[in-house]
């Protein structure tokens, strides 16, 4: 639907809005895997330490079993026996809790397994150096040997003791830089993509600010042209309604409402609603129409009438269209016009132009009727006056045969009359079938029909080169005899008659005020002679049915003549000028379509 | 001229027009015999009846009560011992389109009722004339067409 | 199929003369225009014969010694008006020279006989002339009229209206109509 305006910026806010979401996200997760690590990185501290602690309590378990028996042994008081006897418990306690510790470094088992060996030592050495000691085993070199091979034990204990603390230190160490490592690279990053975060969103803050103006703007318009609209449906009397296919909802502008004859919106349209108002000749119609529209999307104008509630007839003119919009429903668009008046003033010319033809049409068959059935009666008139011969007119009065003479004259001027009348009604009436005709040969028939007045006034008739046409030949014929007879009738008695015949092709834009602009081409057929002539105020005049600039006494003529000529190029599309200067000779123009 | 007197039919409703033409033909030097029927269905009877001569000249006038001259004329031109008859048309129209019409439809002379005797007069001689040209000069008749006013 | 056909009538009528006196089996010698000369003497009876063999097809024994002079004038403007090179030939001269006779004797006795002039008679065939050509269809009028010594194409269509009452043109459209009815 394209008379809503396209916002293209909200597809690049969504990605720009994605997009941050997305870098908060792996911020986050970034931030609960530091976290993570600090955690670990304590944890393992926390596990350094307390192995430290248990090997300094192992340490110091055996240091108190040493110096318990040393006490012993030089006191023997067995007083000094109770942290020996105690050590041996913490020791244990220390070794399993230690094995418990190092139960993911297998270095460190193996380096306890060892200890553990040697505390053995150590302690059976404490026990050897009891027993020999004591002073009913007593045995000096005995117990110095176990009490030195003690104290070497003793250095190899405290040794692999340290060397554990140092393996457990040197790990620590190692875990403790990786973290670091870690922990100082992420902080730079974290806020380099906070600040690209940020500025996506400040973009898309920005694009949304600016679509923002630009709604308020098409929506500033949408209210102008929404005005307009409704005013210019009073004005121009139609309306529109819209039908929400999938919705089923029906929506009527406010003049809708007032073309039906009530205020907008009293009431609310549905399905049947409209057709409550089609008058009862024309349900059928509209109903039908509606359901076209369904089927073929665009419905051609239908006509109808509708009946208002104050039982006044209006003339409905209404047109439709199926659109689908942007959301992929469909909506049936409808416009309503009120063409009462257009209407009534249309029957009005439709009588009108039909009288008119019918009073045409009698016109012309009156006129070729009776023209065609006077001809009868005076036909006989004159034969019978001709008839009464010589012999008879010499018994005849004066007066009788002055009356023969006179009713002969009048006869034949009724004749002439009637043949012109004829003619001209012929020019009409009869069929117009259109031939390619050379115009010279019909110029030749003409000069042919006209020979003998053309021979008695010895006329001099030369013609340019004449164009082929498609015209209605036995007119055009008609039309040159009728000019070239005018030019010899009205030639001057001293002068001997000249006619030239001239032909040029003209682009009817050289014309405009005369000729038909849709046609490109005519062509210019002049005739000039050396006539007469006549006053040239006349010269529109003279086309004019029963126009005669002469008096019939000096001039015998009907005033047909050139009537019939401009009847003819009107029938061609064509047209006919004249134009003269008395004494000199006229032009009569004649301009036919190529 | 001839040895036989030239046998002339004129088809016409106007007894005047009758009178006229009987008139003109007894005032020519040409020797004729003229008969007359009054409407197309006469005609056509007087024509189809074997016992009776065929004209020369066949005047025949278009506007005819029962039947029409033109009507008349085609069914004439169908029938094969009819179609060689000279028929002149004799009527007072003078449009164009009827005298084309008949033309085409085989009439070979075509005569627009004069208003004076003497023009009658004249026509019929040049009628019979040619007429009788084109019949002992060995000249085409189906090129035969005349048309007088 | 529609064909056209040219024809020399006088041909025609010169082989269809023969065919029927060879039929009659009369021995004859032709003068050429429509005279014969028969050799044998010929009894009443096969006099009659002949003419009733002849009649059909419009042939005459001219018998009046006047109309046999008409009938050797119109063979002769017939001869003359379709010969090709016909206007080398003025007609008073030409049939003079013809018929050993004197132009004004001619004339007189022609009149007399068909109350016409030798004047129309040769208009009329040439008219005649002018009709075949046009039907055939070969010739433009100007070609026609250049023909028939004519001083221009305004001047045949004059005579040819004067002669016909229709102009060369309507001849044309009327006779083609004609045959376009017949089919």
């Amino acid at each position: 639907m394209k008379w809503i305006p396209n916002f293209n910026s909200s597809n690049s806010l969504r990605v720009i809005f994605v997009i941050a979401v997305f870098i908060l996200l792996f911020l986050s997760s970034i931030a609960y895997r530091h976290n993570q690590d600090l955690n670990d990185s304590s944890k393992v501290v926390m596990h350094t330490y307390e192995i430290n602690i248990q090997l300094e309590r192992l340490m110091s378990a055996i240091k108190d079993a040493e110096t318990g028996q040393r006490g012993y042994i030089i006191t023997r008081n067995a007083r000094f026996l109770t942290p020996y006897i105690y050590s041996r418990d913490k020791v244990n306690k220390s070794f399993i809790n230690l094995k418990k510790l190092t139960a993911d470094n297998p270095k460190q088992q193996q380096n306890l397994k060892n200890l553990f060996k040697l505390i053995i030592q150590r302690f059976n050495s404490f026990e050897y150096c009891l027993k020999y000691s004591d002073p009913k085993t007593y045995d000096k070199r005995k117990l110095d040997n176990y009490m030195f091979s003690g104290r070497i034990l003793m250095d190899n204990i405290r040794f692999k003791v340290d060397e554990m603390n140092d393996i457990e230190q040197t790990y620590l160490k190692n875990r403790l830089k990786i973290y670091d490592d870690e922990i100082s690279l992420s902080p730079l990053f974290s806020i380099l993509l906070f600040l690209v975060a940020l500025s996506f969103i400040l973009l898309a803050y920005r694009q949304i600010s600016r679509d923002i103006e630009r709604l308020k703007i098409f929506n500033k318009k949408l209210l102008i042209s929404n005005g307009l609209i409704s005013e210019s449906e009073i004005i121009g009397k139609f309306s529109t309604w819209q039908w929400d296919l999938d919705s089923n909802k029906i929506d009527y502008s406010d003049n809708q409402y007032r073309l039906l004859g009530y205020e907008p919106h009293s009431f609310v349209p549905e399905q049947e609603t409209f057709l409550n108002f089609v008058h009862p000749d024309d349900k059928d119609i509209v109903a039908s129409s509606m359901e076209g529209i369904l089927n073929n999307k665009i419905l051609p104008f239908v006509y109808y009438k509708i009946l208002l509630p104050t039982k006044e007839i209006r003339y409905f003119k209404s047109t439709g269209k199926l659109l689908t919009d942007q959301q992929g429903s469909k909506i049936l668009l409808g416009i309503n016009f009120d063409i009462t008046d257009e209407h009534l003033l249309n029957i009005e010319l439709q009588d009108r132009y039909r009288e008119l033809e019918k009073s045409n049409k009698e016109l012309a068959s009156f006129n070729h009727v009776a023209s065609h059935d006077l001809q009868e009666p005076l036909r006989k008139i004159q034969t019978f006056i001709s008839r009464v011969s010589d012999a008879d007119k010499d018994i005849m009065s004066d007066s009788a045969k002055n009356y023969i003479i006179k009713i002969e004259a009048s006869a034949k001027r009724m004749r002439v009359l009637i043949d012109d009348l004829l003619l001209f009604s012929r020019t009409n009436t009869t069929k117009k079938e259109f031939i390619k005709t050379a115009l010279t040969e019909l110029l030749s028939n003409a000069e042919a029909e006209l020979a003998e007045v053309i021979s008695e006034k010895e006329a001099v008739i030369t013609a340019g080169k004449l164009p082929k046409l498609e015209v209605i030949p036995y007119q055009i014929e008609q039309l040159f005899i009728n000019l070239i007879g005018n030019s010899l009738k009205y030639s001057q008695p001293d002068n001997i008659p000249k006619i030239t015949i001239e032909s040029e092709k003209i682009d009817s834009s050289d014309y405009p005020e005369i000729l038909d602009q849709s046609i490109k081409k005519f062509h210019k057929i002049t005739f000039t002679d050396n006539g007469m002539g006549f006053d040239p105020q006349f010269k529109e005049t003279i086309f004019v049915l029963f126009q005669r600039l002469h008096s019939k006494t000096d001039y015998p003529g009907t005033g047909i003549g050139l009537a019939i000529c401009k009847k003819i190029t009107e029938n061609h599309k064509g047209y006919i000028t004249a134009d003269s200067i008395p004494g000199k000779g006229s032009v009569f123009t004649v301009f036919l379509p190529e | 001229m001839q040895k036989n007197a030239l046998y002339i039919l004129l088809a016409d409703d106007d007894e005047d027009d009758r009178l006229f033409f009987k008139d003109a033909f007894e005032e020519i030097k040409i020797q004729t015999n003229v008969d007359f029927v009054h409407d197309g269905m006469q005609l056509m009877d007087h024509l189809n009846n074997p016992d009776n001569k065929l004209p020369d000249i066949l005047f025949l006038d278009l506007n005819m009560p029962k039947k029409t001259g033109k009507e008349c004329l085609v069914e004439i031109k169908k029938t094969d011992r009819l179609k060689d008859i000279i028929i002149a048309i004799y009527s007072t129209s003078s449009s164009e389109e009827d005298i084309e019409d008949t033309f085409i439809q085989g009439a070979n002379i075509y005569i627009k009722k004069p208003s004076d005797f003497n023009t009658l007069k004249k026509i019929i001689n040049e009628v019979v004339t040619v007429n009788w040209h084109y019949h002992t000069s060995g000249l085409n008749r189906d090129n035969f067409l005349l048309r007088l006013k | 199929m529609k064909l056209f056909i040219k024809f020399d009538i006088n041909t025609i009528c010169s082989l269809y003369l023969k065919q029927n006196l060879e039929q009659l089996n009369v021995n004859f010698t032709s003068l050429g225009f429509g005279e014969i000369e028969i050799n044998d003497n010929i009894d009443a009876d096969a006099l009659d014969n002949l003419k009733t063999k002849l009649s059909p097809c419009g042939f005459e024994i001219v018998e009046n010694q006047k109309s046999v002079l008409v009938q050797k004038i119109k063979d002769a403007i017939i001869e003359l008006v379709f010969m090709d090179d016909s206007n080398n030939y003025k007609s008073s001269v030409f049939l003079a020279e013809k018929l050993n006779h004197s132009y004004g004797y001619l004339s007189n006795v022609f009149s007399e006989v068909t109350y016409s002039s030798i004047e129309n008679f040769i208009i009329l065939q040439k008219i005649e002339r002018a009709k075949q050509l046009i039907i055939i269809n070969e010739m433009s009028l100007t070609e026609i009229a250049f023909l028939l010594n004519y001083s221009s194409v305004a001047h045949l269509s004059t005579q040819f209206k004067n002669t016909t009452g229709i102009t060369p043109s309507a001849f044309q459209r009327i006779i083609k109509k004609r045959r376009e009815n017949l089919k």
